[in-house]
């Protein structure tokens, strides 16, 4: 699955990627037809997936909100997507303008957007890899450049980790990265899950109008996302519905289960 | 907190309606803010909404930016609008407790303001979105193709280039020629090729380690880089460069070129930490392009080259057509000896060594020839020097040790004493470790006595001669195997050999003999005369007999045999032929000999 360096993707419009149909999710117009037939075949059979990518957004920019509290400055946003409203640049510059966040994803289409909308800020770049080669990105020259991994790095992997199978060893991708990073760290995640609502059918639904994209979807348990916290000290209230970690108001925590997405903020110690 | 964010001006605490307009539109689409933040930006709305609905005549700016706003503020789906537009119409005015004339016209004239700014504002939002995801899939479209030609570019720099040295590699190189002789209108041109190769590069592998070598190669290629800019330098592997110049005017051009590299690899250079002062051999061809191959033109330098490392090295050749010629035939011939061989092509002439008391035939000198399909017969001196650079003499020389035991064997019949056969062994015949027995295994299936074979080795021979040989001729001479110098007294050497090895024979050069044929009072003739008399002396003191080689008239027998000479071979007794006639020139049947 690992393409040489040399070889570039295609860029086929046609063919929807997951990142702009999460745009259109979210009510945006980054996307083309293609995504948006998928991204409709998807509320077809989850209602409720615009709801999520809400959730899931909100819990970024929750998430993003107290780690810039807690005095992170470097940020790492690992799967970032198009880069739409309430990026994580937004609020942790907003918070401190010396704030520092990478993006990386995969989607050429996804980086391009972001460079673009990154161009003059040179606290925040862009870098075209896969959390799949965790190697490639900590040793990316941008990386490099903007990241000093002697400090606190904050690793976001949100919505992104139900795209990658068990076979492609995610516990060993994120031994990788926390191998690389120092003590005050910490790790954010959320994916897709079935936990408790296994049985509907909306979870084979899912996974089939997945398979039109280049990722698969693949769903996990409470007690499998939080398994791959492993090294890391969760913060309260641990691996949760996304409305629930941390709400605004406790109204948002209702029906928290609709939102699909599980997520939980992990330290590292030391 | 945020109060620089989207929701920034500060207003009254957020009223009733306010807090129940947050309520409908949030959970529409993602809203990057607190609830508290929306309400606060919801508050601000509402009293603009109010001075709207209260502001005479009636201003359709007010709605239509509040639409705008709602939009800006992410605030942006249809469930958006619709619930934005249920809350105003039911709750506005009774929530603020606004008292305005005409209220139902106002307020559905508010309303479609607001609808109206807000269909614009997400009208225009979701055309600048979509123009920046196309502008996105361009950008990232022309990135993968730039991506995809470097790395072609890449892909093919890797094809034409050595990985060490980063230069051209044989594969461009040979383009670069091929267009250079092939492209059109070039047939009146003159083209150079230079091949270079470092002199005793093994060395330094061999002494400092391949990494000092490898090292040594990147330096030198810089050097050749830097000192002939203009000119194509490749690397063709190992230590061997090659360099193009193109449109030459003449020969001295690419001499000069050649000179230039030649000076730039033997500057002195530090490799590794070491000091190191390489040269180099150069073979250079030039020559019109029409009528050449870009084949030819290689070959020919590397022919070329191989002449100066002959040469010595630390220098370049000219390419020279008839040398070339002579070395191309001469290596025809060398690889057509094995198949010859199969063919049995090659057979055995004797020159006889007759006694100079008696006249007998005491021995008989094998000599090879070939006869060949297009040349006719060739004698040794055509092909034995090929057959020993190239190694298929030790081959040769096994087929003549035979072949001259097995004729030799037939000798016997009829006569008392059958002569001994006298056979050339090589140098690297000399080195094989499987000499002895060789020797043992031909005298084995032949039948001919060990007392018949001598073996003939060059004096030269023996200035390299090691342990290994000397025990061999020991073992063989043991065994009764006569051994003879040949050409004594032409080569350098000391004679503390003599002291080693257990000869039984010298044959004296034919310069020495030669000496003989002038009057007996010339005074060269009288050196030689007196040379070959010490000779016989130390021969016979030592035991030896000796053989006068070139013995041409019958005064120059007379003489040797005074002087003692024990034997002769030479065209007075006998030319180089089949060996039957020769052993009818035995004094039993031809007495020639007082």
């Amino acid at each position: 699955m690992q393409r040489p360096d040399w070889a570039p993707e295609t860029i086929d419009i046609e063919r929807p990627s997951v990142a702009r149909m999460y745009d259109y999710y979210l009510g945006g117009s980054h996307n083309f037809a293609a995504d948006r037939a998928a991204a409709r075949a998807m509320v077809e059979a989850v209602p409720e997936a615009p709801l999520m990518a809400q959730a899931n957004r909100a819990f970024l920019r929750r998430a993003v909100q107290f780690l810039a509290d807690s005095g992170v400055r470097q940020f790492l946003d690992i799967g970032s997507g198009i880069p739409t409203v309430g990026n994580v640049h937004e609020i942790a510059q907003r918070i401190d303008p010396e704030s520092r966040v990478v993006y990386v994803d995969v989607d050429p289409v996804a980086v391009a957007h972001s460079q673009e909308i990154l161009a003059g800020n040179d606290r925040a770049a862009v870098v075209q890899e896969d959390l799949r080669r965790p190697e490639a990105i900590l040793r990316h020259p941008e990386v490099r450049k903007l990241l000093d991994f002697s400090q606190p790095v904050a690793v976001m992997i949100v919505a992104v980790l139900h795209f990658i199978p068990d076979a492609d060893r995610p516990e060993e991708i994120l031994r990788t990265l926390r191998a690389a990073l120092a003590p005050g760290s910490y790790l954010v995640m959320s994916q897709a899950s079935d936990d408790g609502r296994a049985g509907t059918g909306e979870r084979a639904e899912a996974e089939r109008v997945y398979r039109r994209t280049d990722n698969q979807l693949f769903f996990r348990s409470r007690a499998e996302l939080s398994a791959l916290f492993a090294g890391f000290e969760l913060v309260d209230p641990g691996v949760v519905w996304v409305p629930q970690w941390r709400p605004d108001t406790p109204e948002q925590a209702e029906n928290a289960a609709q939102a699909v997405f599980m997520g939980g903020v992990g330290r590292l110690g030391g | 907190m945020g109060d620089d964010g989207p929701t920034a001006t500060t207003c009254s605490r957020p009223g009733a309606f306010a807090r129940a307009w947050a309520k409908a539109v949030s959970g529409t689409s993602y809203l990057p803010m607190t609830q508290a933040q929306l309400e606060a930006l919801l508050q601000r709305l509402t009293e603009r909404l109010a001075l709207a609905l209260r502001t005479d005549p009636f201003d359709l700016r007010i709605g239509q930016q509040v639409g705008a706003e709602l939009v800006q503020a992410h605030i942006a789906s249809a469930e958006g609008l619709g619930r934005t537009i249920e809350v105003i119409q039911l709750r506005l005015v009774r929530d603020l407790d606004l008292a305005v004339d005409d209220v139902e016209d106002r307020m559905a004239r508010l309303l479609a303001t607001v609808a109206t700014g807000y269909a614009r504002a997400l009208r225009d939002r979701t055309l600048d979105e979509q123009e920046a995801i196309r502008r996105a899939a361009m950008m990232a479209r022309a990135q993968a193709e730039r991506a995809l030609r470097e790395s072609e570019a890449r892909f093919r720099h890797q094809a034409t280039h050595d990985p060490l040295t980063d230069l051209p590699n044989r594969t461009l190189f040979t383009e670069r020629l091929t267009t250079a002789i092939t492209a059109p209108g070039r047939g009146a041109d003159r083209i150079g090729v230079c091949f270079l190769d470092l002199d005793r590069f093994k060395v330094v592998n061999d002494s400092l380690g391949h990494q000092v070598g490898d090292s040594l190669l990147v330096s030198v290629a810089r050097r050749l880089r830097r000192a002939l800019g203009e000119h194509l330098v490749a690397r063709l592997g190992g230590d061997e460069f090659v360099i193009l110049v193109e449109r030459t005017g003449c020969t001295e051009d690419v001499v000069k070129v050649a000179e230039a590299a030649l000076a730039a690899v033997s500057e002195p250079a530090l490799v590794d930490g070491h000091e190191l002062t390489v040269s180099a051999s150069v073979g250079i061809v030039e020559r019109q392009v029409a009528g050449t191959s870009p084949m030819e033109l290689m070959r020919a330098a590397d022919s070329t080259l191989h002449w100066a490392k002959a040469a010595g090295g630390a220098r370049w050749s000219i390419f020279d057509a008839d040398r070339n010629r002579r070395e191309l035939a001469r290596y025809a011939l060398s690889a057509a000896i094995p198949t010859a061989l199969d063919r049995g092509e090659f057979y055995l002439d004797y020159q006889p060594l007759t006694g100079l008391r008696d006249g007998r035939v005491v021995g008989m000198e094998a000599l090879v020839r070939w006869r060949h399909p297009e040349l006719g017969v060739l004698r040794p001196d055509s092909f034995i020097p090929l057959a020993e650079e190239t190694g298929l003499i030790v081959r040769l020389g096994s087929w003549v040790l035979a072949e001259a035991c097995r004729e030799a064997g037939t000798w016997a019949a009829g006569a008392a004493e059958a002569p001994f056969v006298s056979v050339n062994l090589a140098v690297r015949q000399l080195h094989r470790p499987g000499l002895v027995q060789e020797v043992q295994g031909v005298l084995g299936r032949t039948g001919l006595p060990a007392e018949r074979l001598q073996l003939e080795i060059t004096e030269s021979t023996m200035m390299s001669t090691v342990a290994e040989p000397v025990r061999a001729l020991r073992v063989l001479a043991d065994l009764g195997v006569r051994v003879a110098i040949d050409d004594f007294g032409t080569g350098y050497c000391n004679l503390a050999y003599l002291r080693d090895l257990p000869v039984s024979e010298l044959k004296v050069a034919g310069e020495f003999v030669a000496g003989l044929r002038a009057p007996a009072d010339d005074p060269g003739s009288r050196t030689d005369e007196r040379i070959l008399a010490s000779l016989v002396s130390l021969a016979h003191a030592l035991g030896l007999t000796v053989t006068a080689e070139g013995v041409e008239t019958a005064d120059q027998a007379d003489r040797l045999r005074a002087i003692g000479c024990d034997a002769g071979q030479g065209w007075h007794f006998g030319r180089p032929g089949p060996a039957v006639p020769h052993l009818g020139r035995s004094p039993a049947l031809t007495d020639t000999a007082s």
